[in-house]
């Protein structure tokens, strides 16, 4: 759509959006002439997958790794795009995990392909029985409710987990790892090990900023909620007049649980540096497999989380995943092994502390499509 | 100036200490983001300002684009000198580039940007660091290259699907075409761009129970593929897959979790009992294509689930099982009116699906689905991912942490 010749005139042409479809017109010929064909599969390793049509078609994938917060040099993926079209169809695509997918026509392609994403420094792998992903909120890099910074504590985890992502030592099942920021959790908690960001107390705020967050006056407060009182789900906000006719508020330390959604409405909550860390959720998974979906449970409500290595958080991490190794079936993913050996059980292998914050109740199951198969 | 006001950025002894910290985190293996944001011109001594103070560097800032209310992101950070502005731009159902126009995009990034780009953010988009001065000149060009800023705030966001037929054999339905078709849907395509809502609304869109885009968790309205009844059998097939050695009915019979199957020796049978069936997808990955998904397909119609809301995370609650992904508009234009309404801001539709209860929500605008409503929503402990310590938790959670540290030093 072109702009107007004069761009001063009203722009209204801008409040109609340009949509990417149909998804058809981005597909290289391979998989246009397949979609609704793949009748079969085939592993190659745990990075490369053969996808075999009905129309006698085999096309490779190569999964390659995404960067913590998968942030990539436009540099980096125009040597992905070489690599897709000398060793490739000519096309990639971008999970929506994080990796890159290089589309290849034959195995001897793919292995070349794999090859090359290897010479550049990115590990290939992240299928089947392996670790698939660390997710990674962006935090720091441009998120103004970021406690803790997801993306270099995942690199401080990708770092030691190198061998369960190619597949070097395998696991019993897919592992995901979310890591996230700030108590939003917006990496969700659908991944097998989920660490979550946060004040590790209540939060407090800026006093001389906060009234930008706040009615003007009095006057005013009298007759609305302030908005960062309002998100508070579990009133631990109260706002107040002064004589003077300033407003301030107050901060219940007793009833506040440390969710963050009064940051997420005003940039003046602020937190003690010192105080803050990861809580540590595990068990949770979007498919159906096993016993379906289910949200992680908190395990461990705080630990450290300092940077650069993020020694505790990447060692939790790592006993973690030791304990599931060991005491797994072959394809029991976390949330199978916890909900068939119990929560309790698992809290006793992990000597784990219980408060308030952490009680060994069971995954919540059943969700999702078994929602509508229950018998 | 750019280059002045970065190296001054640098002399803070906060930032130093980030600077110091991000090169000890960009040591590897594993590729790193700080060596790929560094061969831009991301700013990245406000990044390390973040880790060396433990708060984030940014504040909500502004940016001047015509006629444009969401898509964007603009961070500055508290002494106003660097800012921040990225858009969210929307892929393409699926994510498939050809490399031309990969390439075309890369350009783009590099003409306009910093020279990196997050190829998937959360909500699904690629994420485009911009150039402030150039981002109104930016939404014209990156219209001329078939796409444009997604959604951000409180609108309808991009919504995401998962590979679907285009690479996968196990979708049940056209999970890309089915995002096409409401980015075009007219009572949503006009939304796009203007934050009418209580909060955000988002869509996804999976092709099989497996629910690869993760939508019975991160969406409002989730559609994932289904079948009623049991799987279909091909016992030729199966019986040269048990031949073979690929499978046995034993595995396939325990790996089921709803006990639905059982072999039957005489006729060298294996029968699956529909009702039991909980689409758990176990017996039909194991010996593909002998076992497939029943004929029967159906979309699983859920609403309400998030991982950001007032009463914390959710999972999605079963609203029908529709014949077609087109049934679902009606619905969910009358329940977002009926949401608008009533929430208050940053209450997601599933906060109010939890306080009004799902029989009673789903009952007032019933007329606009096409079959009846269906499905017996589960139930789970509420999860709260933070925690509010004393000083006395903090300090035997963090022994706990810390001898677990020491086993892992000592086998290094």
């Amino acid at each position: 759509m072109a702009a107007p010749a004069d761009p001063q005139s009203a722009p209204t042409y801008r409040l109609k959006k340009v949509v990417p479809v149909p998804y058809t017109r981005n597909l290289p010929d391979i998989v246009r002439r397949n979609v609704g064909h793949w009748v079969d599969r085939k592993f190659h390793g745990s990075g490369i997958v053969e996808h075999i049509s009905d129309t006698g078609d085999h096309l490779f994938t190569v999964k390659a790794g995404g960067t913590p917060n998968v942030r990539f040099s436009t540099e980096t993926l125009r040597v992905f795009a070489q690599i897709a079209e000398d060793h490739g169809v000519g096309a990639l695509r971008f999970t929506r995990a994080g990796s890159i997918e290089i589309l290849s026509g034959s195995l001897d392609q793919a292995l070349a392909a794999k090859k090359a994403i290897e010479k550049i420094g990115f590990y290939v792998g992240g299928w089947g029985s392996s670790l698939w992903s660390v997710g990674s909120c962006t935090s720091y890099l441009t998120c103004t409710t970021a406690v803790v910074d997801a993306p270099s504590l995942t690199q401080a985890i990708y770092n030691q987990l190198v061998p369960y992502f190619t597949g070097e030592i395998p696991l019993p099942s897919k592992l995901r790892i979310n890591v996230t920021g700030c108590p939003t959790a917006c990496g969700g908690l659908v991944a097998d090990i989920v660490l979550v960001g946060h004040y590790g107390a209540a939060p407090s705020f800026d006093p001389d900023r906060i009234r930008l967050c706040l009615p003007s006056s009095a006057k005013v407060l009298a007759q609305v909620v302030p908005e960062v009182q309002m998100v508070c789900p579990v009133n631990a906000i109260e706002s107040f007049a002064r004589p003077d006719g300033s407003v301030g508020i107050k901060i219940l330390e007793q009833k506040c649980i440390g969710c963050g959604r009064c940051k997420d409405v005003c940039d003046h909550i602020t937190w003690d540096p010192d105080k803050i860390g990861v809580s540590v959720l595990v068990g949770g998974k979007s498919s159906n497999t096993g016993v379906g979906p289910t949200l992680a449970q908190v395990l461990v409500p705080w630990i450290p989380a300092r940077p650069p290595r993020y020694r505790e958080s990447v060692a939790v991490v790592r006993k973690l995943i030791d304990v599931w190794r060991a005491g797994a079936k072959p394809g029991e993913r976390v949330a199978d092994y916890v909900n068939r050996i119990g929560m309790p059980a698992v809290f006793d292998l992990l000597k784990v502390p219980v408060s308030r914050w952490n009680r060994p109740t069971r995954l919540g199951t059943g969700f999702g499509v078994r929602q509508f198969a229950s018998p | 100036m750019a280059e002045s006001i970065r190296e001054k950025a640098a002399e803070d002894p906060l930032t130093r200490k980030g600077l110091e910290m991000l090169a000890e985190v960009e040591k590897g293996p594993w590729p790193s983001h700080v060596s790929e944001l560094k061969k831009g011109k991301y700013p990245i001594e406000a990044y390390a300002k973040g880790l060396g103070q433990g708060l984030p560097p940014w504040f909500s800032g502004s940016a001047k684009i015509r006629c444009e209310f969401t898509g964007f992101i603009a961070r500055r950070t508290k002494d106003g000198k660097q800012t921040e502005l990225h858009f969210r731009v929307y892929h393409p159902s699926g994510q498939f580039y050809r490399t031309e126009n990969l390439r075309k995009l890369l350009d783009f990034a590099d003409t306009f940007g910093l020279g990196s780009v997050e190829t998937v953010g959360q909500t699904g988009d690629l994420i485009v660091p911009i150039q402030p001065e150039l981002a109104d000149r930016a939404v014209d060009e990156l219209r001329s290259l078939g796409t444009d800023i997604g959604g951000t705030g409180d609108t309808i966001r991009d919504s995401a699907a998962c590979v679907g037929p285009a690479l996968c054999e196990f979708a049940l339905f056209d999970s890309l075409a089915a995002r096409d078709y409401f980015f075009e849907y007219p009572d949503f395509y006009d939304k796009l761009s203007t934050q009418l809502f209580p909060f955000k609304i988002k869509l996804k869109f999976s092709a099989c129970p497996m629910d690869c885009a993760r939508a019975v968790h991160r969406a409002d309205f989730a559609f994932v593929g289904y079948w009623k009844g049991a799987p279909e059998v091909d016992q030729d097939a199966l019986r040269a897959k048990i031949a073979a050695g690929e499978t046995s009915w034993k595995d396939l019979a325990a790996g089921c979790p709803g006990k639905a199957i059982r072999w039957d020796p005489t006729k060298q049978k294996l029968i699956i009992e529909g009702a039991k069936c909980r689409k758990s997808m176990n017996c039909i990955r194991a010996a593909f294509p002998a076992i497939r998904p029943g004929p029967d397909r159906k979309i699983a119609f859920m609403v309400g689930g998030h991982s950001k809301g007032r009463w914390g995370p959710k999972m999605a609650k079963p609203v029908a099982l529709l014949d077609d992904y087109r049934h679902a508009g009606p619905f969910m234009t009358r329940m977002i009116e009926y949401w608008s309404d009533r929430s208050p801001h940053k209450d997601r539709l599933g906060d109010l699906v939890l306080t009004e209860g799902l029989p009673k929500m789903v009952g007032r605008f019933k007329d606009a689905l096409p079959g009846p409503s269906t499905g017996k929503a589960a139930g789970g402990p509420r999860i709260v991912t933070s925690s509010v310590l004393s000083e006395e938790e903090r300090g035997a959670f963090a022994a706990w942490a810390d001898a677990i540290a020491r086993e892992y030093e000592e086998r290094i």
